[in-house]
């Protein structure tokens, strides 16, 4: 057994964690270029930014249900959930970070690396331990924050060989690690994305394909024969395929090679953008002015969103399409408030959502105190 | 989806004119267009398809222009989302006016003769009317099929409700309905097969339909001695919801999102934007691009058809071998840009044609050939629905313009003995506020400002009182089919490429202005049920104005056209057969609302593409029996051969 492998049930679930809060991680960044868009150009790069969006919720759900499967708890209002950008991913410690920023060229290199394809290299390769230095804030699997994987895939497979190994170990004892309420489990019916149907987790079979989903999503058909391809078996283009398009300046279609799309063409008009303070925080704002009323407004209303999802995961479903996808719509207006001002003595950037959840959390709590 | 229209799916008039193996040439992309191209590609049939307009909305780019074009349009009419295009000119409202007797009002494309003004209005682009229909989708009512053998009104069709039964749930699946159908199982309503569901789940009914429901609900009207208990409804709709898992024996259905030239994954459920007409911004409504996209795909599979697509062509004359009556080809003008008349001239021939334009196109084209038909009844009995609005100001906030622009309604007066003397109707409960009667937020504003003298946070906050407790009542009313309602072609009134434009004379029979009255009482009677405060005014000066039994109304058009080529059971007393197949032109086929003798008070595109089913299966027929019985084509003339009868009826 490799010692990187996921070895216990308790560290399967603190992977399945971080799964989420590693999809979720890429929300902020990707929302905020999104809006960071001027309304009416930019139509290509918004539809893929915003499908991208959609998709990364879609795998947030996925994560949960994995949680939900092996009795796990899902709790999305716990301290640390919304990282403090910039943020390095699991993957990401030597390489770069996630910013908060409007839609720029820096920010297109940083969403593609993060959604880059499996590195294929060894299995020693590809999972590396080490200390992580102590000013870096980065997402760690582990408590002591010592695990990394170099692509996101990798740490989904390190996932889905714990799942098989761990539910063969529990089948040998005649018991398995599907131990959840099935009720927990979040279908199409709640939430829909652009491709990949929800279906629920309640055995290693409907795991695996769950995994399988977000991999192939996340960076194209990987398959041990062939390269990663841009669609994926459904006949999905993968973000990072979906990123790069943007990049290449032209739309892949099918029977299209990675990094030769023979698509419509694509412009972007990098003027059209609202360039906004970037990892922006309450303080950049004065304190009392309306920008940073909406700052916390905007905070207050994703901190609810979550603690809905949390709410969501855990028995009441219904929610899901009832509250937490409305409230996705409404995050376009408050955003918007933010995005389309400039932010005074930020040498003319507009002001962006800052997603200090925790902070704002805590100004609150001293509030009512 | 992925609907690919690259230059190998377009054809050219050249290479169009000069293909003589087509088994059908398809003359427009809505939704019958769609739909049969669909049913022949899939038996491996080779199809032509004309669309005059252009053929912008193919790409998400180009769709969401046409949105964008909608978005920034002071106007906010059906036809806002497309530019002008005099090659291929469409009906337009805002600049309609009301017509003195004997006045004509050739100002806008379609010529009104008065003396009724109509709004009504049709699209002539890709997709055609499914680009800015509201998506609602009831199925008739199954004495809407013989209204002159039960109530002595207009015309009867020579099918029934159970014979069109199985094609209503294969347009269902095609266009991809939502609807709960358990709310629609009461008296008087259509029958559904036993355990029949939609391919997805019902649209949840808006805060305004319980507000509605809440008023209504548990009371009744008497109408020709029937109590007929209200209760408010949910309108089946071609919108994408949840897939419904219980679909198909168990095996559900996908909803299919929107179309492009590349991947996009959008689309695939309803958000509740409330600008479902003129255009859906993300797709999520049913439009024909849809079946359109499963045709273009068709193209690389070796068992099925092929489709060729040539975009800005007008049909402009069809024409007929005087030998045998068949047609012989049809003589298209193909401009290359909408803003100069330049265009050739080609003559495309197929084995079948099939015209697809709606109403009030078809009956234009058919009438410009010369071609009114044995029974002279091209361009009569033109039906549309008389819509009659009632608004009021809710007590409290009831949440206009959220939601669809329509989920619900009350639709228990579809239906009853009443309709003897009688116009049915069925209400609509409009979620975007007063907008289809008075322009509102717009007029709000004006009112606020010009007649309060509002400003400032006052008028943000008049605007908000006012604007979010608007509500509309849309009446839906059967008018039966009539010969002198008529469309007709002048050559004094042409287009930019010299086609005739459309004439259309119609007025509102009395039947359906009783309808109307009623409707009005109907609506003060729920209102005062509701505490609603009416704010129903019907300007004298308005192009829909009538005057019934000393009251006005504004009678508006509802989209929904019929009549124009009716089917029956011979040519002396219709155009078209059951299968929409022409008596007079044995290899001709027009296809649309204009084949039906009745619409009841059902929105028509649903029964329109239930008749497509129909009307496919009769072409395949006669499409095997021409190969079986070696019929050939005469290329040399184009004149076809061995059609010479009704193979399939």
């Amino acid at each position: 057994m490799d010692s990187h492998d996921i070895a216990t049930l308790e560290s399967l679930e603190e992977h399945l964690f971080s799964a989420m809060v590693l999809e979720h991680a890429t929300l902020p960044a990707y929302l905020t270029a999104l809006y960071s868009i001027k309304p009416g150009t930019n139509q290509d790069a918004s539809n893929i930014l915003r499908v991208v969006a959609v998709e990364e919720m879609l795998h947030m759900t996925i994560a949960a249900n994995l949680l939900n499967a092996i009795g796990g708890t899902v709790n999305l209002t716990q301290t640390g959930f919304v990282p403090s950008y910039p943020t390095y991913l699991p993957d990401s410690i030597d390489d770069f970070q996630i910013h908060i920023e409007a839609f720029t060229p820096s920010a297109l290199e940083t969403f593609l690396k993060i959604e880059r394809p499996v590195y294929l290299g060894t299995v020693q390769q590809r999972v590396v331990k080490r200390r992580i230095p102590n000013h870096v804030w980065c997402l760690s699997p582990n408590k002591d924050g010592t695990t990394q994987y170099t692509t996101i895939g990798e740490f989904y497979n390190a996932i889905k060989e714990s799942f098989i190994r761990l539910e063969a170990e529990a089948q040998a004892k005649g018991s398995t690690i599907f131990t959840g309420d099935p009720a927990f489990q979040i279908t199409s019916e709640y939430y829909y994305s652009g491709g990949g149907k929800l279906f629920p987790v309640t055995n290693l079979d409907s795991a695996v394909q769950a995994i399988d989903l977000v991999i192939e999503q996340g960076e194209g058909y990987v398959d041990e024969d062939k390269p990663t391809g841009v669609f994926d078996q459904y006949g999905e283009i993968a973000h990072f395929y979906r990123f790069e398009q943007l990049r290449l300046g032209r739309y892949y279609v099918r029977g299209d090679k990675p990094g030769f799309p023979t698509g419509p063409a694509i412009e972007i008009d990098w003027d059209a953008v609202y360039l906004t303070v970037v990892d922006p925080k309450l303080a950049d704002y004065p304190e009392g002015s309306e920008l940073y009323q909406a700052a916390l407004n905007f905070n207050i209303a994703y901190a609810q969103f979550l603690a809905l999802l949390t709410e969501a995961y855990n028995g009441k479903r219904e929610l899901m399409m009832r509250a937490a996808v409305p409230a996705m719509f409404d995050f376009r207006n408050l955003m918007n408030r933010l995005i389309r001002n400039p932010a005074p003595q930020q040498h003319g950037r507009h002001a962006a959502a800052t997603f200090e959840i925790d902070a704002t959390n805590a100004i609150l709590g001293t509030a009512k105190a | 989806m992925h609907l690919r229209i690259d230059p190998t799916r377009l054809t050219t008039p050249h290479e169009a004119a000069g293909d003589g193996n087509y088994d059908a040439v398809i003359v427009g992309s809505g939704v019958s267009g769609a739909m049969i191209a669909e049913q022949l590609c899939k038996e491996g049939k080779r199809v032509l398809m004309l669309e005059a307009g252009p053929i912008t909305s193919k790409s998400l780019r180009g769709y969401n222009d046409y949105v964008t074009n909608y978005f920034v349009s002071p106007g906010k009419d059906s036809q806002a989302p497309f530019p002008e295009n005099p090659n291929a000119p469409m009906p337009r409202t805002p600049l309609l006016r009301k017509l003195q007797p004997g006045q004509v009002d050739s100002n806008t494309y379609m010529v009104q003769t008065g003396p009724y003004v109509t709004d009504t209005v049709y699209s002539r682009t890709l997709g055609g009317t499914t680009m800015h229909w509201q998506a609602k989708t009831p199925r008739m009512v199954p004495e809407d099929f013989k209204t002159r053998t039960l109530y002595d009104q207009g015309l009867d069709w020579p099918i029934s409700y159970d014979d069109l039964e199985p094609d209503y749930q294969r347009a269902e699946r095609e266009m991809g309905v939502s609807g709960d159908v358990t709310a629609l199982r009461y008296p008087g309503g259509s029958p559904y097969p036993k355990d029949y569901v939609y391919p997805m789940k019902g649209m949840p009914p808006s805060y305004l339909d319980q507000m509605v429901n809440d008023g209504i609900e548990g009371t009744s009207v008497e109408l020709d001695g029937q109590t007929i208990p209200l209760q408010v409804r949910p309108f089946p709709q071609a919108r994408n919801g949840i897939p419904n898992e219980a679909y198909d024996g168990g095996k559900g259905y996908t909803p299919i999102g929107a179309v492009n030239t590349h991947q996009v994954d959008f689309g695939e459920r309803c958000q509740g934007n409330t600008n479902c007409v003129p255009i859906c911004p993300v797709q999520a409504k049913y439009w024909s691009g849809k079946t359109l996209a499963k045709v273009l795909r068709m193209n690389d599979e070796p068992d099925k058809g092929e489709i060729k697509i040539l975009p800005q062509a007008v049909a402009s004359k069809v024409e007929i071998n005087p030998e045998n009556g068949h047609v012989a080809g049809i003589q298209v003008k193909v401009y290359k840009n909408p803003d100069s008349p330049e265009h050739e001239t080609i003559t495309v021939r197929g084995k079948i044609y099939v015209i697809t334009t709606a109403a009030i196109e078809t009956a234009r084209l058919l009438l410009a050939s010369g071609l009114p038909s044995t029974s002279g009844l091209v361009g009569r009995n033109y039906i549309d629905h008389a819509y009659l609005f009632s608004w009021g100001l809710t007590p409290k906030i009831c949440g206009a313009y959220r939601g669809t622009d329509c989920i619900s309604g009350i639709l228990d007066l579809r239906n009853g003995p009443f309709r003897k003397h009688q116009a049915a109707f069925s209400v609509d409960i409009n979620n975007n506020g007063w907008s289809v009667a008075t322009s509102s937020p717009y007029t709000d504003v004006t009112a606020l400002v010009d007649d309060g003298n509002l400003f400032g946070s006052q008028l943000r906050r008049g605007l908000v009182d006012r604007v979010s407790r608007q509500l509309l009542f849309a009446f839906m009313i059967d008018v039966p089919a009539n010969e002198s309602n008529r469309v007709t072609v002048d050559p004094q009134y042409t287009d930019a490429l010299g086609n005739m434009r459309p004439n259309l004379s119609f007025t509102t029979p009395e039947y359906s202005m009783r309808g109307a009255a009623y409707a009005r009482q109907f609506a003060k009677t729920v209102f005062s049920r509701m505490g609603v405060i009416d704010y129903t005014q019907y300007s004298p000066s308005n192009f829909g104005y009538v005057v019934y039994e000393g009251e006005g109304y504004e009678i508006h058009g509802g989209c929904h056209l019929g009549g124009t080529h009716i089917m029956g059971t011979n040519k002396n007393n219709s155009v078209v057969d059951a299968n929409q197949r022409s008596w007079d032109h044995a290899n001709l086929y027009l296809a649309g609302g204009g084949s039906m003798p009745s619409i009841g008070t059902a929105n028509i595109t649903l029964t329109i593409a239930a008749l497509c089913y129909r009307s496919t299966r009769a072409m395949l027929k006669q499409l095997s029996f021409e190969t079986t019985t070696g019929a050939t084509i005469h290329k040399t003339t184009g004149y076809h051969h061995g059609f010479s009868r009704h193979c399939d009826t």
